[in-house]
């Protein structure tokens, strides 16, 4: 007397198939359950029994073995309630095993036989090759996301069992309403003056560029980066569906409807290694990093972030995975973004006015030497952001709106792709040399700041891409001029104060 | 020289390198009839029962309480004791007579006339160069650290400026406004008989402090003098900048302050001029610049308004004239640099005045966009007209002043 039946697990934020075997036979009653479940895997013992009993069935009482295969990787979490409570009804002859033949089902059970939903829903119901997929009502708007399988939202136990034994039909449940996914009204016209972090996230948004945003406190840091994805283009269908399996994945709603949109992440500067990059349980679960893949990820007070915590993010912001390995398994999450990072110039807050800024050099050298090099080496944008002035606050024109600015960089993006990449911040070596070179003028000027000690080798690298970026934007062709180049260099200023520290 | 009886200035030296003896501890140590006693007190581990002494222990007890360290009188005088015990006076002396230095002890031959009189005298002096620019008339030059471009260009060009009429520059080597009136006077090579810069420091005569000012530390000692009373090897504690600008106020005929907030090391130094007699200028400043605060306090306090080098040249009574070297007084840094390039410059050098802006103010207030203002920005820069320090923006250079003939026929 044996059952197989289908349901998944989800790692990092991809889902796993699992199968549920289930064993009845003769032997000291009790259920055991193998194939390295975890401790709330193994809890499931518990709901499963007194599940089944709550939905007028009769727990067998015999050996039950239930088998998660494949039995080498780790199974975490109550998604598999469903499918092994199934399992026990189809190996105990309760249930006909042609009656759920061609059904995965995922689902956590309540002790009085409901079934409840499970982080993950997308990847879940994408690793299942099923023809149908019973799911938790509150999971089926989500789950129905996913193209294939038919979806069959079930509120109870009880209501699986009718159905599978030909008593009752597929219940037909009205589904949460789906909420529209309301785009936050942010505007880039609402930005008064500040000319120079305007134009920083512009070609930010169209380079892909890391900007690092350096103001005092009521600068409006915070109020900018998040105009960022405003202009940034829309995502793709596939672009929509990796980032809404990320969210899904972990355990965030998407109520459903696709991510179509950037999204913006700003965890907070006291958030943890695993916060940020992702893992730390078995499940692997992605971290603010991932989830603002295709996106932005803001990180105020840049400066209070611990320095390992900032040190963990420069493999990522290189190559737009991240690789969690631990001992038994490693997952690859994905988490390609723009960094947009604020910090105080410094900590008396007078942005190291020349004859007004009160701190000491050491405590400015121990506040910037929190940040490391590399990772501040990541901006190719660095800009001063102040207070903007009274009057424009006051009477100042409205700045450009969003949309302008995002055809703008919807159309640099399509110069980026035509030189076979996604944005310009993805060039380098050769590619670089080839698509960027400069006129005469703008080289003469280079070479200048260069021996000045204005700009470091690989600081060039980063003005070539953002003067290139500079001239999309423009609609510009041919060699970079010098128009490009003192605007790049004006956009990536000294964060280090007092020594002439190349930028 | 171990068998003889250690000199006073040995004694003085290992008593001045223990923690906590500062310079009135010192002074009092000078004073005492026999200053090696005191010494083998404090070898035998009882400085805390001498009279003289047991002040110094007790704040020194005090600060360590307050660190968190141990906190009892026997120990600190125990530890001084090892310290004392390690150090020998006649080498101690030797080491600081090495390398071209030289000690003087208050009330000796070779100690500066100057300081004699002081109220609060060091008890040693540690210099380094020809101290006999002591000798010669002497204005100090003082500001803060964080000065803005235009205080910096003023502090040099009336270090260089004094040192032309042959009046010699006391300052203290700090960052800004300190280091800028010598390094203005060090770059004017002026022949030997112009003004030579006289830098007083709160470091050992070996520690350059800032390290940024190390070439600068090389240059006062190759045409001026160094002088400290920290022995060699200590870095400069907090208290010690103070006690310092006492000397330099000491040493001066008169303190000019370029630029200070409204609390800050120069103002002390002018309140330690004040209570030398010693004239205090400064230089006047807008009211709502904050460099410029404490300067302006000083003034509405009766300092002598600087507004430039001839307000220093009377104050000290050198206004008539003036045998001048290596160029004329007040000479512009200016010269040679090209002028602006084009509207778009003329205008951001037009919106610069002495303070600094960034650069959406700077694009603002010229009305320039940002491609523009950055091309502009960059041909200044690379002109010399400008500077770029963190997110600011400063003119180095501003057109000479209107002629002060007018004003002073009317005097």
């Amino acid at each position: 007397m044996l059952a197989n039946v289908p349901s998944a697990i989800v790692i990092g934020v991809d889902g796993h198939p699992v199968t549920v075997e289930v064993h009845v036979g003769q032997g000291l009653p009790g259920l055991t359950i193998v194939g390295l479940p975890d401790a709330s895997c193994r809890e499931a013992r518990d709901r499963v029994r007194a599940a089944v009993m709550a939905s007028g069935v009769k727990w067998p009482n015999l050996k039950i073995t239930v088998n998660l295969a494949p039995s080498s990787t780790r199974k975490t979490g109550s998604g598999l309630d469903l499918a092994i409570a199934v399992g026990v009804l189809v190996a105990n002859e309760d249930l006909a095993a042609e009656a759920v033949a061609g059904i995965g089902f995922l689902g956590e059970l309540g002790l009085d036989g409901s079934v409840r939903t499970v982080p993950g829903i997308v990847p879940l119901v994408d690793a299942l090759a099923c023809e149908h997929v019973v799911v938790p009502v509150a999971a089926a708007p989500d789950a129905a996301l996913v193209e294939g399988p038919h979806v069959r939202p079930v509120a109870t136990l009880r209501e699986v069992i009718a159905a599978a034994s030909g008593d009752e039909p597929w219940p037909d449940h009205d589904l949460p309403a789906r909420a529209p996914r309301t785009q936050a009204d942010l505007d880039l016209a609402d930005v008064r003056g500040q000319a120079a972090i305007r134009t920083a996230l512009e070609v930010a948004a169209a380079g892909a560029h890391h900007l690092l945003m350096v103001g005092p406190p009521g600068s409006g840091k915070t109020m900018l980066a998040s105009r960022l994805p405003g202009i940034l283009p829309g995502l793709d269908r596939t672009e929509a569906m990796e980032v809404s399996r990320i969210h899904s994945a972990a355990g965030i709603s998407l109520s459903g409807d696709l991510i179509r949109r950037p999204p913006l992440r700003a965890p907070h500067h006291t958030a943890t290694m695993v916060a940020l990059v992702g893992g730390g349980t078995d499940a692997m679960r992605p971290g603010e990093v991932s989830l603002a893949h295709g996106g932005v990820l803001f990180l105020d007070e840049l400066a209070e972030f611990s320095p390992t915590v900032l040190d963990a993010l420069r493999q990522p912001l290189e190559e737009g995975v991240i690789r969690v390995s631990r001992a038994r398994f490693s997952a690859r999450l994905p988490a390609r973004v723009i960094l947009v990072a604020a910090m105080n110039p410094c900590p008396c807050g007078e942005a190291g006015r020349p004859g007004a800024c009160r701190c000491p050099d050491g405590i400015l050298a121990r506040y910037r030497r929190r940040l490391s090099g590399p990772l501040l080496d990541r901006f190719d944008l660095r800009v001063d952001v102040m207070r903007p002035q009274v009057e424009a606050l006051l009477g100042g024109e409205a700045g450009e709106r969003s949309e302008t600015v995002a055809e703008r960089v919807a159309r640099a993006r399509l110069a980026a792709h035509a030189r076979g990449v996604r944005a310009n911040a993805d060039l380098h070596g050769p590619t670089l040399d080839r698509w960027a070179p400069f006129d005469a003028e703008a080289h003469a000027h280079l070479t200048d700041c260069l021996r000045r000690g204005r700009l470091s080798a690989r600081g060039l690298a980063r003005v070539r891409r953002v003067s290139l970026t500079l001239a999309d934007l423009a609609g510009h062709d041919g060699p970079l001029t010098k128009r490009f180049v003192s605007t790049a260099l004006a956009l990536r200023s000294d964060v280090v104060l007092g020594a002439g520290v190349a930028a | 020289m171990t068998l003889a009886e250690p000199s006073l200035a040995a004694v003085l030296i290992v008593l001045s390198e223990l923690p906590g003896v500062g310079p009135a501890t010192l002074l009092e140590c000078r004073s005492h009839p026999d200053p090696a006693a005191l010494l083998g007190r404090v070898v035998s581990g009882r400085a805390h029962r001498e009279a003289i002494l047991e002040p110094a222990v007790s704040a020194f007890t005090r600060r360590n309480k307050a660190a968190g360290r141990s906190a009892d009188p026997s120990e600190v005088a125990a530890g001084w004791a090892r310290l004392a015990i390690a150090l020998d006076p006649a080498e101690e002396l030797a080491r600081h007579r090495a390398d071209g230095r030289s000690v003087h002890v208050l009330g000796e031959p070779g100690y500066p006339e100057r300081l004699t009189e002081d109220p609060v005298p060091p008890a040693l002096v540690f210099s380094e160069g020809d101290l006999s620019v002591l000798a010669g008339p002497t204005v100090a030059i003082v500001g803060t650290r964080n000065a803005t471009r235009a205080g910096r260009d003023l502090a040099a060009s009336l270090g260089a400026g004094l040192g032309r009429v042959g009046i010699s520059v006391v300052s203290g080597l700090a960052l800004g406004i300190d280091g800028a009136a010598h390094q203005g006077l060090v770059d004017a090579e002026l022949p030997a008989s112009g003004g030579r810069p006289i830098g007083v420091i709160a470091s050992g005569l070996d520690i350059a402090y800032p390290s940024r000012h190390q070439r600068l530390h090389r240059d006062v000692v190759r045409t001026g003098v160094l002088l400290s009373e920290t022995p060699l090897g200590l870095r400069p504690t907090a208290w010690r900048f103070p006690a310092r600008n006492r000397i330099i106020a000491g040493l001066a005929d008169a303190v000019v302050v370029v630029e200070s907030r409204a609390t800050g090391g120069s103002i002390l130094t002018a309140g330690e001029a004040v209570a030398r007699n010693v004239p205090v200028l400064a230089v006047p400043g807008h009211p709502t610049a904050p460099a410029s605060a404490g300067t302006n306090d000083l003034i509405a306090d009766g300092a002598i308004l600087a507004r430039d080098i001839e307000d220093v040249l009377v104050a000290v009574g050198r206004g008539g004239a003036l045998d001048v070297v290596g160029g004329p007084v007040g000479e512009g840094e200016g010269d040679g640099l090209r002028p602006p390039d084009g509207p778009d410059e003329a205008a951001v050098l037009a919106v610069l005045g002495v303070d600094a802006l960034v650069l959406d103010e700077v694009l603002a207030r010229a009305g320039l966009s940002l491609a523009d203002g950055s091309l502009a920005l960059a041909g200044l820069e690379a002109k010399g007209l400008l500077e770029r320090r963190g997110a600011w923006f400063e003119r180095t250079t501003r057109e000479a002043r209107p002629g002060r003939t007018t004003r002073r026929s009317g005097r």
